[in-house]
């Protein structure tokens, strides 16, 4: 059964259920960020500047693949901006994969406001649902987003997640409710903090950076551009058989499509966003494009490649040709031991666990411009279902 | 699935009373297992408990006349000692066991095989002697025919403790690898077909000849068990091919010793809640640049790529520092500070309202409050499975379609570790 038949099936129940996001009165979206004063997660005076809001709304959605099968999908969009009211009517059905990119520099105080928006394809579901911030250190449950030993927000409802950011580092977020499910059907995002040496000025072999990846105390992380670039993959049986209602199939799990930034290639390498999938009445969905592109005159030559896997069935090993990398860190922590001791290390491929991320620095200074292949070496995820030219691959175009 | 949901918290439950129950009973909590330096072991067939109810035909060892376990016994010596293992073989067909990370190790008795000698099917016996030269974690498991024999259960744990001073205490030689708690977490997966397949060719009493390509896991254990059985306590009574639990806890401040052997075949990307770990050993050797100097390689992870054959050792901490909010709730800066608190947070309240109790659905480990230690209001008819307000972090494959137990989620390779409030005894 197609996904566009189910879809008309069940539009009646979608329709059903935006009538009922009119919640019990309790339920209400409701954020909270110093300084703002219409609800909108926007700051409305001058304060701290340390001061970082976001609002998320969970919901479900459409994505396409690279062959241009369209999946039904979990996901957050970022509603910052939108007056409260209307948060649910804008999240619903508007899932974004990858979740919307947090990027956050280390001395921000971090609120996070996710608001449950319901299910307009599963009007059956009343999942709630959570952030986890992937490796945030010395976590307390309460803002950990793990539901077994704190809580999930429900539909229609907000919670407002607090971060002290202190450490530097590429994290992952994810939803933890449910956590097979829900990760399965994409609800994956990117998280990263840039470190508190960013805006210095260090010089490192001869050459000087103001960007770094760690507070490394001697620009050995200095880098010119940074891509962050996250690994997934997905069942298009689990979001099938999830779209017809019926049991989830966890046992047999089997991705069939593995993806660069919510994305296989080619897709992977186009510089814009998606086209809409007319499933979730057109809106964009899959806006973080993987294409790396680096003028060196102009942006100078060290690229970051911020690498993480959020997988929720596979490692995947990623590769380049032609091109050095050196990790300098992994799980948001420089690759330094205890003593202070260099672990930098050159590789031509990094191996990432789900759940895992590693900090990657190509140095082109040298390299023939050209265009470059970053891929996975898991060869048989060079493809997209079966089309077997695809999967997890993209460009680094060096000028 | 929203209703299996729903169940996890009468689960949980459960598991909950009967920690309690007999949480006094045990008189200490450190890694269960034999000591040695001799050790009798007996290869044989019994029947293992999936926490989706199924019960599974594996081979495993036992100790001595003891039943049969999965995995089997945790075998725990002194550096420097001459260890003795004795096989006797009761299944039906031959069975041997390899020590990966042991040097000089010398067997007796039995015939030879190819990665060891081995007990012949039945009846036979072989002896395996070798000197515990270095301390460490490792694990043990049969050379005969492996893909199968692993698959089926002819797996376990060596530990061997350094000669030091207080070697309960410290994981090798230097003082930099001293905890206060230890665990152990041994990660599995399991075909049951292949389970199945074996059971009938033994019943019908024909040679055993099994497709080990054709491999689907669907079920995912720590120390031998599916979640939420890991957090049962050991040796419960109804299931005694499974004696091992995992159930890790510390206080603020301290140091928990993760020992973390990979026994299947699949990579597990082990992620632990609440904060990074120190990888301090690989394959029981310490990560240092020279003998003596203590592990100046060690790393920093939140996750831990767990591969294959491969053991771990890595020392967690967790204090709550820099959140900048008081995690035991003091209202104000004259209060007492906690043990290990972070002092600048001392006082500091919460800078975020949390939701009213109908805004949320609640998990069975929170107490109900924010804070370590207390409790708070919850909804009605709310299962609260958290006895002294402890902090409950999620410890499981970020592979999550191992956290399932078959089709049911939640389950399989997953446990929490509880950071309980001061005073809270830990055995």
């Amino acid at each position: 059964m197609s996904s566009v038949n189910l879809r008309k099936l069940l539009l009646p129940f979608a329709l059903a259920a935006l009538g009922a996001i009119a919640m019990p009165a309790s339920a209400a979206v409701f954020v909270q960020c110093p300084g703002d004063t219409n609800g909108d997660a926007v700051p409305d005076a001058p304060g701290d500047p340390n001061v970082v809001c976001k609002h998320l709304a969970a919901s479900d959605g459409f994505i396409t693949m690279a062959d241009g099968r369209v999946l039904y999908t979990f996901g957050y969009s970022d509603v910052t901006g939108t007056p409260p009211d209307q948060a649910v009517n804008t999240g619903l059905l508007a899932a974004n994969f990858p979740a919307p990119t947090i990027e956050l520099k280390e001395g921000n105080k971090f609120y996070l406001t996710l608001s449950a928006a319901g299910f307009a394809m599963r009007p059956d579901l009343f999942d709630p649902h959570t952030v986890h911030f992937h490796g945030f250190p010395n976590a307390a449950p309460v803002f950990d987003g793990m539901p077994e030993g704190s809580f999930g927000v429900n539909m229609g409802s907000s919670l407002t997640y607090f971060y002290n950011v202190v450490e530097p580092g590429t994290f992952l977020y994810h939803c933890h409710m449910e956590a097979t499910e829900h990760m399965q059907m994409g609800m994956l995002g990117q998280l990263f903090v840039r470190p508190a040496q960013d805006g210095t000025q260090k010089t490192y072999n001869g050459k000087n950076y103001t960007s770094f990846v760690y507070n490394d105390g001697d620009g050995s992380t200095g880098y010119n551009k940074a891509y962050a670039l996250q690994l997934s993959s997905m069942d298009h049986v689990f979001h099938e058989v999830h779209l017809g209602v019926q049991p989830l199939p966890f046992a047999n799990m089997k991705d069939t499509y593995a993806m660069i930034n919510g994305r296989g290639y080619p897709d992977s390498v186009n510089p814009n966003p998606l086209p809409a999938p007319a499933e979730n009445g057109g809106l964009v969905s899959q806006k973080v494009s993987a294409l790396v592109q680096l003028n060196r005159a102009l942006e100078g030559e060290k690229l970051l490649l911020r690498l993480t896997n959020l997988s929720v069935t596979n490692y995947y090993t990623v590769g380049t040709l032609g091109l050095p990398m050196r990790v300098v860190g992994s799980g948001a922590h420089i690759a330094r031991g205890p003593g202070g001791k260099d672990l930098y290390y050159e590789t031509a491929s990094v191996t990432l666990g789900g759940g895992e991320s590693t900090d990657v620095i190509v140095d082109t200074a040298g390299v023939p411009a050209g265009t470059y292949f970053l891929y996975t070496t898991n060869l048989n995820y060079l493809s997209n279902n079966d089309q077997d030219v695809g999967g997890i691959m993209t460009e680094i175009v060096i000028q | 699935m929203n209703k299996l949901l729903h169940q996890l918290p009468r689960v949980l439950g459960m598991v909950a009373s009967l920690l309690l129950l007999t949480a006094a009973n045990t008189a200490w909590a450190a890694i269960d297992g034999i000591s040695g330096p001799v050790f009798n072991l007996t290869a044989k067939a019994d029947y293992i408990s999936a926490a989706d109810g199924a019960s599974i035909y594996a081979w495993g060892y036992a100790n001595g006349n003891g039943a049969m376990q999965y995995p089997g016994p945790t075998l725990i010596v002194n550096q420097g000692d001459t260890v003795t293992i004795n096989l006797s073989n009761r299944l039906p067909v031959p069975v041997s066991i390899v020590f990966p990370g042991q040097q000089g190790v010398t067997a007796s008795g039995g015939s030879a095989g190819i990665l060891a000698r081995e007990a012949a099917a039945a009846t036979g016996t072989v002896s395996y002697t070798f000197i515990a030269s270095q301390p460490g974690t490792y694990q043990y498991h049969s050379g005969t025919q492996p893909a199968l024999q692993v698959e089926m259960g002819l797996l376990g744990t060596l530990i061997v403790r350094p000669s030091v001073a207080d070697p309960l205490h410290q994981a090798y030689g230097h003082a930099g690898t001293r905890f206060n708690h230890e665990y152990l977490f041994l990660l599995t997966e399991m075909d049951p077909a292949i389970h199945d397949q074996v059971a009938m060719q033994v019943a019908a009493g024909g040679a055993i000849n099994v497709d080990t390509s054709a491999y689907h896991p669907v079920l995912w254990f720590i120390n031998g068990r599916n979640a939420p059985d890991t957090m049962l306590d050991a040796n419960v009574p109804w299931l005694p091919t499974q004696p091992y639990n995992c159930m890790p806890r510390m206080h603020a401040g301290e140091k928990l010793l993760m020992r973390v052997v990979n026994a299947g075949r699949d990579l597990h990307p082990f992620h632990t809640h609440g904060n990074n770990f120190t990888l301090l050993a690989r394959d029981g050797r310490l990560l240092e640049s020279a003998p003596g100097v203590g592990p100046d390689l060690a790393s920093s992870d939140f996750t831990l790529r767990a591969v294959p054959g491969q053991t771990y050792d890595a020392i967690f901490e967790w204090t709550g520092k820099n959140l900048a909010w008081d995690v035991y709730g003091h209202t104000s800066a004259t209060q007492a500070l906690a043990p290990n608190e972070y002092a600048p947070d001392h006082g500091k309240p919460i800078p975020v309202i949390l939701p009213n109790l109908q805004d949320l659905t609640f998990g069975a480990n929170y107490s109900g409050s924010p804070y370590l230690g207390s409790f708070g209001a919850l909804p009605p008819g709310q299962t609260m499975v958290n006895g002294a307000g402890g902090y409950f972090h999620m410890w499981h494959s970020h592979n999550e379609r191992e956290i399932v137990n078959n089709d049911i989620f939640p389950g399989g390779m997953m446990t929490m570790l509880i950071i309980e409030p001061a005073g809270v005894p830990i055995p």
